[in-house]
């Protein structure tokens, strides 16, 4: 008895390697057929997020350009670079500095993984805004995708969050200035409460500021706290969003397609055959999905693949191309890092990270209208739209209904137009402030450069919205207006704006520091 | 059918490719081509030349290639500057090559790297590991490294200047006396003292490039290059500039920008200072008076001169009048000099010099009064006059005879300003009345009752006078207000 359990014990730890190796891969090997390739899939974890099949649409590089995986890649980037970054990191205004310098220059490779942390960061603000166009282009947000563009706003939402919260923490000038500039902007209800003078009874904004900073000015308190968000809050936040935004591609059908994207028909045994469409009401469980010795329920041509290993592949390069991009970009272009912040020696001109540019713009004409109002009716506007724009059509196709490329044309000249004239107005002739020193603050808040595009632009939609008598049209209108003037405002504000916010055509005409 | 994913695979290829080719970049340019590594090895192989006895051979074996630096968070320095000068402490290292070489004069024996550093002394970026960041001219870095020769302004964050051998500090010493010999304190403050034309100077070399105008100067853009350049040419660094040219020499430029630079009040532990640093702030509570003359000489020299002439200035717009011309000190009482020292002049470029303002103890301004005055003969007599002046008989000669220099009202242009309030307070009408009738000696200011050839009577003068007094009240309160704009220090920033 003892010596079969003592033989017994030795084949097992003979065996150990296999039975370790089986436990972990439970196919065991690399699948064959369709039915191991669609277990590969729903066996795992993270990769059971994924139908078994996709449609051959999903793998068409131009329908998506990868947007949305790059930019969460760019995202698991970050995750793993800020864990690291962590390590040495100090949240102190004393230590914070001193930690990024040696971060810099003693940590091995330290340099290069916080360029790789600030490269994807900035890949990713830049990826999302894409990925949201694209989808809004496709028409993607449509029956049954309202949900999934809101949660794609929000994820927007926390992106810029996360970035902006990372600005402070290595408490340069560009920080500590950025920082100052975005809690004036969190204060900037002020502007209005005072040139109605409630301020006294009601200061929603000195709250808000309060409430980012932990205090009246930027120091040991806000660096906590934007620490604790950046790490931790947003992250979370972040991660759990984005898991219910895949779960909702997977739930609302794939990324979205037309009805019949390619006529009802595919290419099986060298030729066109129709396709077995499957019926909406009728369950067909896993038989109907793959192919093997049971009675096949869909044998013939079909316009999907097998997910494992088309779709992975596709997945994977896309990874492995956004790596790669930030690894160039790092090892060529160092993340900027300024003096120790200094609150005697204010950077001039103190310039927020640059998706915030067009906001500072805006900004400098109305702190209220351009930093609260104007971004709070375009969240607003952009969460809408699934909701007012509910005619079916053209899902999954860039500029899908008839007649949207004309329209997007005209839009992009006429917002085009429209912004740089009005930039190159306010730049030459000024603004109200100008003309008439004394004028109520109030007026200036409800009519200023940034509050006339956003009206001129409103109304343009409303124009095509009559004149084509299409929602969608004017969607894309107004969208097309909103990306154009964000776009402009950013560029005018990174170059042509330089100390004391005046205009300059180049940087290198500023005064120099 | 054609393989969906065949393109993905050779995206996947080619980025995995780009991708592992950048990382073994990185970790071979972290490893291997790091400059202070090469530096290290550099210096092994000159170690192993020179290990001829057995002290040499000791430290080639102790030799390990690894970054070295000094801690030293009293200073709030970490300095890694001895990863690659490694020889600085080696006297055997006097004929290599940088960054080998040993530190040149005996300073490290009483100044030794594991209690002071480097950039206590030298500034720079201490924790960087290459020399361009070290240096720090063209990096986003406060403090860049000092020129070799400039150095000698840090020796002040411990030293007081006036103890140290001169010898030492041979710049440092010479700026020190040109500031007084170039009367600078006549329009900068230091240490309390001096005038309120210029910007305060107390803290210049805490200073970092972010302050100062950079927009004309030449390369490098770095703080001791600005205070270089700006001595040279100070319109042409800072445009508008109201300081007139120091004209000095390329090493007197030097010194001033090594005195200037040392100028920074640092927070320094006491148990770093020297004794004669701790004797020196306690003697700037309690100054010792100058005399009259050094007073004059550091003080006034730069707006007026010697005091014999007056002068047209072009930059103030104005003439400066001729403070120890004869006719001035023969007719100005004590009081009247008191009042214009102390109080300055509102509404022109003369400021006030009193304790609470320009800094001078009340025993300077006396000594300084007793300077003007010497040499000048004994006051004549002077005359009041008994006849009651009608001002508007008294507004018509003025506009005849006096508002061509002294401008309508009385407000000032060639001539000096006699309707600010100081003045109409401090001259009593025999000093005006002396005035006019005698002019004043080496100025524009004739003479307007010459005894061959009087222009005016005794009763066009008393009306000139009546006229004037009616200009106090009227100026009195513009002038105050526009003397707070003028006094105002240039910013420093843009």
């Amino acid at each position: 008895m003892a010596e079969t359990a003592t033989r017994e014990f030795l084949h097992n730890l003979h065996e150990l390697p296999h039975t370790v190796k089986d436990a972990c891969f439970r196919l065991g090997k690399t699948p064959e057929s369709e039915r191991e390739e669609s277990q590969a899939t729903f066996h795992n974890l993270f990769l059971h997020i994924h139908s078994v099949r996709v449609h051959v649409r999903t793998l068409k590089p131009t329908l998506t350009f990868g947007l949305g995986l790059m930019a969460t890649a760019s995202f698991v980037i970050t995750i793993i670079t800020g864990v690291l970054l962590m390590v040495y990191y100090k949240p102190s205004t004393d230590l914070a500095y001193q930690s990024i310098k040696d971060i810099h220059f003693t940590v091995s490779t330290g340099r290069f993984i916080r360029n790789i942390h600030r490269w994807a960061a900035q890949l990713m603000v830049l990826t999302v805004l894409l990925h949201m166009a694209r989808v809004f282009f496709t028409a993607s947000y449509k029956k049954p995708r309202e949900f999934n563009w809101l949660a794609g706003l929000g994820l927007l939402v926390i992106t810029l969050a996360l970035s902006f919260t990372g600005y402070l923490l290595p408490w340069d000038q560009l920080a500590y200035w950025a920082i100052t500039i975005g809690s004036n902007i969190a204060n900037s209800p002020r502007e209005l409460t005072d040139a109605i003078g409630i301020t006294k009874f009601f200061d929603p904004g000195g709250f808000q500021k309060r409430l980012l900073l932990g205090a009246n000015y930027v120091g040991q308190d806000a660096l906590i706290r934007f620490y604790v968000l950046h790490v931790f809050i947003l992250p979370l936040a972040l991660v759990t969003l984005l898991g219910v935004h895949f779960w909702r591609i997977r739930k609302d059908g794939g990324l979205a397609k037309p009805e019949d994207p390619m006529g009802g028909l595919a290419e099986w045994g060298g030729e066109r055959r129709a396709v077995f469409q499957p019926l909406a009401t009728k369950t067909y469980g896993l038989m109907a999905l793959v192919k093997g010795k049971r009675p096949p329920v869909n044998r013939g041509p079909e316009n999907t693949v097998m997910s494992w290993p088309h779709l992975f592949w596709a997945e994977l390069s896309v990874f492995m191309v956004t790596v790669a991009v930030t690894l160039i970009l790092s090892f060529y272009y160092d993340a900027p890092l300024k003096e120790l912040a200094n609150p005697a020696i204010p950077e001039n001109p103190a310039k927020a990270p640059w998706y915030f540019l067009g906001i500072q713009e805006l900004v400098s004409y109305s702190a209220f209208t351009g930093g609260l109002l104007i971004p709070v009716i375009v969240v607003v506007g952009l969460a809408l739209i699934p909701f007012l724009d509910r005619r079916p059509g053209g899902e999954g196709t860039w500029f899908g209904t008839r007649s949207e490329r004309a329209v997007f044309w005209q839009s992009f000249f006429f917002a085009l137009a429209v912004t740089v004239g009005m930039l190159a107005f306010t730049v030459n002739y000024g603004w109200l402030r100008n003309w008439f020193p004394n004028i109520h603050q109030l007026w200036i808040i409800a009519i200023n450069p940034g509050s006339l595009l956003v009206l001129i632009f409103a109304v343009w939609s409303l124009f095509i919205l009559k004149r084509k008598d299409s929602v969608r049209l004017a969607a894309v209108s107004l969208f097309t207006c909103f990306l154009v003037g964000f776009t402009i405002l950013t560029y005018f504000a990174t170059v042509h704006r330089g100390p004391n916010w005046h205009f300059y055509w180049w940087p290198s005409q500023w005064p120099v520091h | 059918m054609k393989d969906p994913s065949r393109i993905y695979r050779c995206l996947l290829l080619v980025a995995s490719l780009v991708t592992v080719g950048y990382l073994v970049g990185a970790a071979v340019h972290e490893n291997y081509l790091a400059q202070w590594k090469v530096v290290q090895h550099q210096y092994q192989d000159i170690l192993r030349q020179k290990a001829t006895d057995d002290r040499g051979r000791e430290l080639l074996a102790k030799f390990r290639v690894e970054m070295k630096q000094a801690s030293i968070p009293a200073l709030g320095a970490v300095d890694r500057c001895v990863t690659c000068h490694n020889g600085i402490d080696d006297p055997r290292m006097t004929d290599v090559e940088q960054p080998h070489r040993t530190h040149p004069g005996h300073i490290l024996d009483k100044h030794p790297v594991d209690r002071f550093g480097c950039t206590v002394c030298h500034h720079g970026q201490g924790a960087a590991l290459t020399f361009r960041e070290a240096k720090a001219d063209d990096v986003f870095w406060d403090y860049p490294l000092l020129p070799p020769e400039m150095t000698e302004a840090t020796c002040v964050t411990c030293h007081d200047a006036e103890k140290l051998p001169p010898d030492q500090i041979p710049l440092l010493t010479a700026g020190m006396k040109l500031y007084q010999q170039k009367s600078c304190g006549s329009c900068h403050k230091l240490g309390g003292r001096g005038g309120a034309l210029g910007p305060a100077l107390d803290n210049e070399g805490a200073k970092t490039k972010h302050q100062l105008i950079m927009t004309s100067l030449r390369p490098p853009h770095t703080t001791w290059n600005w205070q270089l350049a700006h001595f040279r040419d100070p319109g042409g660094v800072v445009p508008d500039s109201q300081m007139r040219n120091p004209t000095v020499t390329q090493r007197e430029a030097l010194a001033l920008a090594v005195y200037m630079l040392s100028q920074w009040k640092r927070d320094i532990p006491e148990s770093y200072l020297a004794p004669d640093k701790i004797e020196q702030k306690y003697r700037a509570l309690h100054p010792t008076p100058l005399t009259g003359e050094q007073v004059y000489q550091q003080y006034c020299n730069a707006c007026h001169g010697n005091g014999s002439y007056s002068r047209w200035d072009k930059k103030f717009k104005r003439f400066v009048p001729a403070i120890r011309g004869v006719s001035l000190v023969s007719t100005a009482t004590r009081e009247y000099l008191q009042a214009n020292i102390e109080q300055g002049r509102p509404g022109t470029q003369m400021p006030a010099w009193g304790p609470h303002a320009g800094g001078l103890l009340p025993d300077e301004i006396t000594g300084v009064i007793e300077y003007l005055r010497a040499g000048a003969p004994t006051a004549p007599a002077m005359t009041a006059l008994t006849l009651r002046g009608d001002p508007s008989h008294g507004l018509s000669l003025f506009l005849r005879n006096c508002a061509g220099c002294h401008g309508m009202n009385g407000r000032g242009g060639l001539a000096p300003e006699i309707g600010n309030p100081v003045f109409q307070r401090a001259a009593t009408d025999e000093f005006i009345i002396g005035t006019i009738r005698n002019g004043r000696v080496g100025t524009a200011m004739p003479a307007f009752q010459r005894p061959e050839a009087p222009t005016l009577g005794d009763q066009d003068i008393a009306d000139v006078l009546a006229y004037l007094r009616t200009l106090g009240e009227q100026k009195g309160r513009n002038a105050i207000a526009q003397n707070v704009t003028l006094s105002a220090p240039p910013g420093g920033r843009p």
